[in-house]
């Protein structure tokens, strides 16, 4: 892979300066020599060689917004994974007894957990509860704690297939327009710039309407809508590179054209196409929960973060805790994706040495 | 530069063809009629299909629409039976334009100098805090801010009206729950867009030269940010304009976005069109502005050829 | 220089910004209420001395056309602007409004109305019998949504009119002269009055309604009015304005001075502008009634709204008897009535719900049939198996097909999670759809079940019962029984009030338990929050619903 290797300072070694024989401002000029240049030293460097990818992982660790929001990251994915076992119920168990409970943590009592509701009535002794729910109950007496982390299982699954299933489309179709260019760029552009106008809603509509509701329909949606952005990054990165010295060259060595796609201008391209995934994954958690919010989300019972979301802004005056979780989380979320493209894209910029 | 803006709008003209074509089609698909009602017999509804030629094969319904639309008449809604589509846009166009315009306008001022001013303390404690507020900003669902505006702000202190639209000072609070989204995306913009040429090497150059620093950041700095900037605005603001639904919903806005998804769910066809069309030219029309501007702006960007357009 | 070029973008939204901020549009003669300040507590209403009621729609107003309208807010609005020839009172029965007197000839076939000679127009023109013969007409002339009133009124030639058999003039109804109007029936009808107050019936002023042309009744000064109140104002989409009727016939009953009417789709937002003082009745959504039930503002309305399941008889399971039943009984109605939905909606076991008609000694047609489908869940259980067994198969899916309303879908959660647990071998999927297409779904009869739903149109156990004939319009479930269909036609005939009480509670006994062909859930509630000082604020029972012609204002 022929990579750009860092220019670190070259810094050449200076002779140690000789105690002073003469006083500075009598030295004569012909004393002055200049050094030996020795030849093996040129190419010197200071540090060890660092590859692209060390390099922009050593900056990015010291980017501290960009650890936290990793570590955010896979802390959530982790409770999502694992969060539902924990409360050993199910996300769809309905018990009418124990609708709308406010959460309740053995231990964090003090800190909101205490199991009272809006008007200061603790739920749990009136009805006689001893079972607790950490993050309280909706109306249908199910555990918040098991649907809300189910719901972010399902957030982060779509999110992350319709990411995927862009990054391959939007590669596909910017790298093919950019790599060609002239005519078929144009054509390719032109699609893109009437696909841009239609309407995202109603696409949306129809595709959630004509197949059945689902996470299917709902991912499929997205993508229609969503490789837009990828392959016009793409299309960018590409373009830049082809113009490039090296690309030329390569060519004029008789390089074939896979050889030059494959070799120089995928790897090189890699970084933004990252960054770009790492933001689409928050737009696509966001549009799923704006999605849920008109109404156009998943069937119940199954729950996505947008739809508890939902269910919780109805509810927000007397039940906030109900919107309050599933808020929390995908903020957090959205924050920390974020971030960490952020990070990501600051790393992976050679010129940003600060 | 004539033939440019020639080809251009001939490409435009061909988009919103393509579009008009393309949603008209959609639309025919999406299951249900105008008339559903619970009341209706079947003898019923086929009189009303009739009467308004959605009996007829959807080539010949097209055809009809498209001759209508180049005489420049969008035709009647189907839920507001009388009321032509031009009416019903123009009536809506109106709150969602004040609210987004505002919104704009506010996010912009508030986002260049939150984007800016981090941008030049990079990394330090306010860098951090307003990436940190740009991307909360960007994160918490805008409808969260407008329920807390609204019983906070509207209810609670009663500072503002909560809801409805009966005067100026209704526009606020739907303004400010807009104008986040509209912070958060410019400030982070602009401090990206920054940071990458604060390291360009003209721009060290100049500061070697020992011009003055404020000086360093108007003339070259901000004004080869804004550029990209600008791209964005475009359609951006489009996007703003045309309503955010969910803005509208929950302060009884009696806008655009609101109106455009109840006709989608009531099969309202021609006003569905009819928004469609008018944003997509919106749009269309935006970019076309921003190129032109984009190109004055940097005069790298070659206009006739391939210009890389952000 | 280059920040100028991006205020160029700015300058370009302001154009359009500009054209089209308009708050209060130029023809607007509207008293409008001076803003309310907000002080965070509850306000008072604008001190000028006059008695203003704020009212929310759920919606704007497609058209005040009385030929036309088929949706609650139009409905809303006319009856509270017009007068048909009978109007409804506070108990929800006739009297005569814009006609004085009504006369029968002996077979009860043609009725003779005296229009007032005080009934005016709002522009101070007398209405006359004409306006009534034009009205009428105009519907079918028109193709509006509720010509199948007219047979629902039995009026002469109606049904040949809608399949085009007749033309519309042919219509039974004639204008003998300017004050005496002439209806023909074809066959007696004991509901006649009360259906004649229905908006579909009102009159229209011929003269302008085609001065006005197309424009007729989309905006409020293309109106004549002819009720109690008129509009002053109409800002499409926002909201709208009523003023007393100083021309009204029966003015004198009218206290208030002043309606105003707002658009506010989100029941959140309802309640905070309940809460500032510029709504003065909202309806609560489930999730705030436990935090006001105990507040003298807070009431539960119970309405006839009947929900329900269809089932698609030709199901290869459905068409079982055993299965529909075992459905029907397996699941706990209360548990939804009272905790999930939790707004006065109560457990229905039958076709016609509580308090909606009795028979001549005052008994409550519910009482009659008594609670049906009902059994434990033993019971149930058992039907459930034998059902599979004989349909030869040890498990089912079944589709939902619901609306995609807050409510819909919560019931269908709870019935779901109710039903899979409750009965073997049963899987149930949701399709919770936008309602257009839910109701595509349902007349198509492509669905297994379907959650439905039916208010009345008018006071009488028939609105319910006629449902269910052999293709009609409402049945959308291939269910047919001749033996049904004959029945009703003749209680549709019989003028012994008694006996076609008695012939409608032996149709809900084949239709519900005999025949199975729907399971009932509930009958609605409605929970309320109203302002102590508005008083007399009447909600009937059936469509139009809401009544402002006697609320009065006390402070």
């Amino acid at each position: 892979m022929s990579m750009e290797l860092e220019r670190t300072k070259n810094n050449s070694q200076l002779p140690q300066s000789a105690a002073p024989l003469f006083p500075a401002d009598s030295i004569p000029e012909d004393l002055f020599v200049p050094e030996p240049v020795d030849a093996s030293l040129q190419e010197q460097t200071s540090g060890p060689m660092k590859s692209v990818w060390q390099d922009a992982w050593q900056r990015l660790v010291k980017n501290k917004g960009a650890v936290l929001s990793l570590f955010m990251i896979l802390l959530i994915t982790f409770l999502a994974l694992a969060g539902p076992s924990m409360s050993g119920r199910t996300y769809d168990e309905q018990n009418l007894l124990f609708s709308n409970l406010p959460p309740k943590v053995p231990g964090l009592e003090w800190l909101g957990f205490d199991g009272v509701d809006s008007k200061g009535i603790n739920q749990y002794e009136v009805r006689g509860v001893t079972e607790n729910f950490w993050f309280g109950t909706d109306e249908f007496g199910r555990d918040l704690w098991t649907r809300v982390w189910k719901g972010t299982q399902i957030s982060l699954l779509i999110a992350s297939l319709a990411a995927l299933l862009d990054l391959i489309i939007g590669v596909a179709y910017g790298g093919i327009s950019a790599f060609y260019g002239g005519r078929t760029d144009t054509v390719m552009q032109r699609i893109i710039e009437v696909l841009m106008g239609i309407p995202n809603l109603i696409v949306i509509i129809l595709f959630i309407l004509i197949l059945e509701p689902g996470i299917f329909s709902i991912v499929l949606a997205m993508i229609v809508t969503g490789w837009v952005s990828m392959a016009r990054v793409v299309r960018g990165q590409i373009l830049q590179i082809k113009a490039q010295e090296f690309v030329m060259a390569s060519r004029a060595l008789g390089a074939s054209n896979s050889r030059l796609i494959v070799k120089h201008m995928l790897p090189n391209a890699i970084g933004p196409i990252l960054v770009t995934i790492m933001f689409t994954i928050p737009s696509a958690i966001f549009f799923e929960a704006f999605l849920s919010f008109i109404g156009l989300g998943l069937q119940p019972p199954l729950a996505s973060l947008g739809m508890l979301i939902q269910d919780g802004y109805v509810a927000m005056r007397y039940f906030t805790y109900k919107l309050v979780f599933p808020g929390i989380i995908i903020s957090v979320l959205m924050i920390s994706f974020n971030l960490l493209a952020d990070g990501l894209r600051d790393a992976l910029d050679p010129r940003m040495k600060k | 530069m004539g033939a440019y803006l020639l080809r251009r709008l001939g490409y435009m003209l061909v988009t919103l063809l393509v579009i008009a074509t393309a949603t008209f089609f959609l639309m025919k698909m999406l299951p249900g009629t105008p008339f559903n009602n619970d009341r209706l017999n079947d003898q019923q509804l086929a009189n009303m299909n009739a009467k308004y030629g959605l009996d007829q094969p959807v080539a010949i319904q097209y055809l009809k629409y498209m001759s209508n639309l180049v005489q420049g008449d969008l035709g009647d809604s189907y839920k507001y039976v009388g009321r032509s589509v031009t009416e019903v846009i123009s009536e809506r166009i109106g709150p969602s334009a004040l609210i987004g315009f505002q919104a704009l306008v506010v996010g912009t001022l508030v986002g260049l100098a939150l984007g800016v001013t981090s941008a030049l303390r990079h990394n330090s404690l306010l860098d951090y805090t307003s990436v940190t507020l740009a991307v909360l900003g960007m994160s918490i669902p805008s409808f969260i801010f407008a329920a807390l505006l609204q019983y906070y702000v509207g209810l609670k202190w009663g500072l503002l009206p909560p809801a409805l639209w009966k005067g100026y000072e209704y526009t606020i609070l739907p303004t400010l729950a807009l104008s986040v989204t509209v912070i958060a995306t410019v400030a982070r913009f602009i401090r990206t867009e920054m940071l990458d040429v604060i390291n360009q090497d003209y721009v060290m150059t100049a500061q070697a030269k020992g011009l003055n620093q404020r000086k360093v950041i108007i003339r070259h700095v901000l004004r080869n940010a804004l550029i990209p900037v600008v791209t964005m605005l475009g359609p951006l603001a489009v996007n703003i304009m045309t309503g955010t639904l969910v803005i509208e919903k929950i302060f009884s806005v009696p806008g655009l976005g609101e109106q455009f998804s109840l006709s989608v769910i009531v099969n309202d066809y021609s006003v569905i069109m009819g928004i469609t069309l008018f944003y997509s030219f919106l749009f269309i029309f935006m970019v076309f502005i921003v190129d032109i501007l984009y190109g004055l702006l940097d005069p790298r960007i070659n206009l006739r050829g391939g210009s890389q357009k952000g | 220089m280059k920040k100028r070029k991006s205020f160029l973008a700015f300058t370009l939204m302001a154009a359009l910004a500009v054209t089209g901020c308009n708050f209060n549009s130029g023809e607007s003669s509207s008293q409008s209420p001076e803003p309310n300040n907000n002080g965070g507590t509850t306000t008072e209403q604008p001190s000028s001395g006059k008695k203003v009621l704020q009212v929310f729609n759920t919606d704007e107003i497609p058209s005040l056309d009385s030929a036309h309208v088929h949706e609650t807010v139009s409905f809303t609005v006319l009856n509270n602007t017009m007068d048909g020839l009978y109007r409804r009172d506070q108990n929800g029965q006739p009297y005569l409004a814009i006609a004085e007197k009504h006369d029968v000839s002996a077979d009860n076939l043609v009725h003779t109305f005296t229009i007032r000679e005080n009934a005016k127009w709002s522009d101070g023109s007398p209405v006359t019998a004409k306006d009534f013969e034009f009205s009428w007409k105009k519907v079918f002339k028109e193709a509006g949504h509720y010509s199948f009133m007219f047979e629902t009124l039995a009026v002469k030639n109606a049904v040949a009119i809608e399949k085009g058999e007749k033309q519309p003039d042919e219509l039974g109804v004639k204008a003998v002269d300017d004050r005496t109007l002439e209806v023909t029936l074809e066959y007696p009808n004991p509901l006649l009055n009360q259906l004649l107050s229905f908006p579909t019936f009102y009159p229209q002023k011929q003269e302008f309604v085609e001065s006005k042309g197309d424009k007729y009744g989309l905006e409020y000064d293309n109106m004549l009015y002819n009720g109690p109140f008129m509009l002053t104002d109409w800002k499409h989409d926002q909201g709208w304005t009523y003023t007393k009727n100083p021309n009204y016939w029966d003015a004198g009953k009218v206290k208030l001075d002043q309606i105003d009417g707002y658009v506010v789709k989100d029941a959140p937002a309802r309640l905070t502008l309940f809460e500032s003082g510029q709504l003065d009745r909202i309806e609560l959504d489930s999730s705030y009634v436990d935090q006001f039930k105990g507040d003298p503002r807070f009431h539960i309305i119970e309405t006839p709204t009947i929900y329900f399941i269809r089932f698609n008889h030709e199901h290869p399971v459905l068409k079982n008897k055993n299965i529909r039943k075992a459905i029907s009984m397996a699941w706990d109605k209360k548990g939804l009535t009272d905790v999930i939905l939790n707004d006065g909606s109560s457990p229905l076991n039958g076709l016609v719900p509580k308090r909606f008609a009795t028979d001549a000694s005052g008994k409550d047609f519910r009482e009659f049939n008594g609670d049906m489908q009902q059994g434990t869940l033993e019971e149930a259980k058992k039907l459930w198996e034998q059902g599979l067994k004989e349909s030869g198969v040890t498990e089912v899916k079944l589709g939902v097909n619901a609306a995609d309303t807050d409510r819909s879908k919560k019931i269908g959660e709870y019935l779901k999670n109710q039903l899979e647990k409750n009965l073997p071998g049963l899987t149930l999927e949701l399709k919770n759809v936008p309602s257009n297409q839910r109701l595509e779904i349902e007349k198509a009869i492509t669905y297994d079940l379907s959650l439905g739903t039916w208010g009345p149109d008018y006071a009488d156990p028939m609105t319910y019962i006629d449902m269910w004939v052999t293709g009609g319009s409402a049945n959308r479930m291939k269910y047919s029984n001749p033996k049904y269909d004959e029945l009703v036609q003749q209680a549709k005939l019989n003028t012994d009030l008694e006996s076609r009480f008695k012939q409608m509670v032996e149709l809900e006994k084949i239709l519900i338990e005999e025949d199975v062909a729907i399971a009932p859930m509930y009958q609605e509630g409605l929970a309320i929050l109203q302002k102590e000082y508005v008083k007399d604020f009447v909600y009937l029972p059936t469509a139009p619903t809401n009544n402002y012609l006697w609320v009065d204002i006390v402070k």
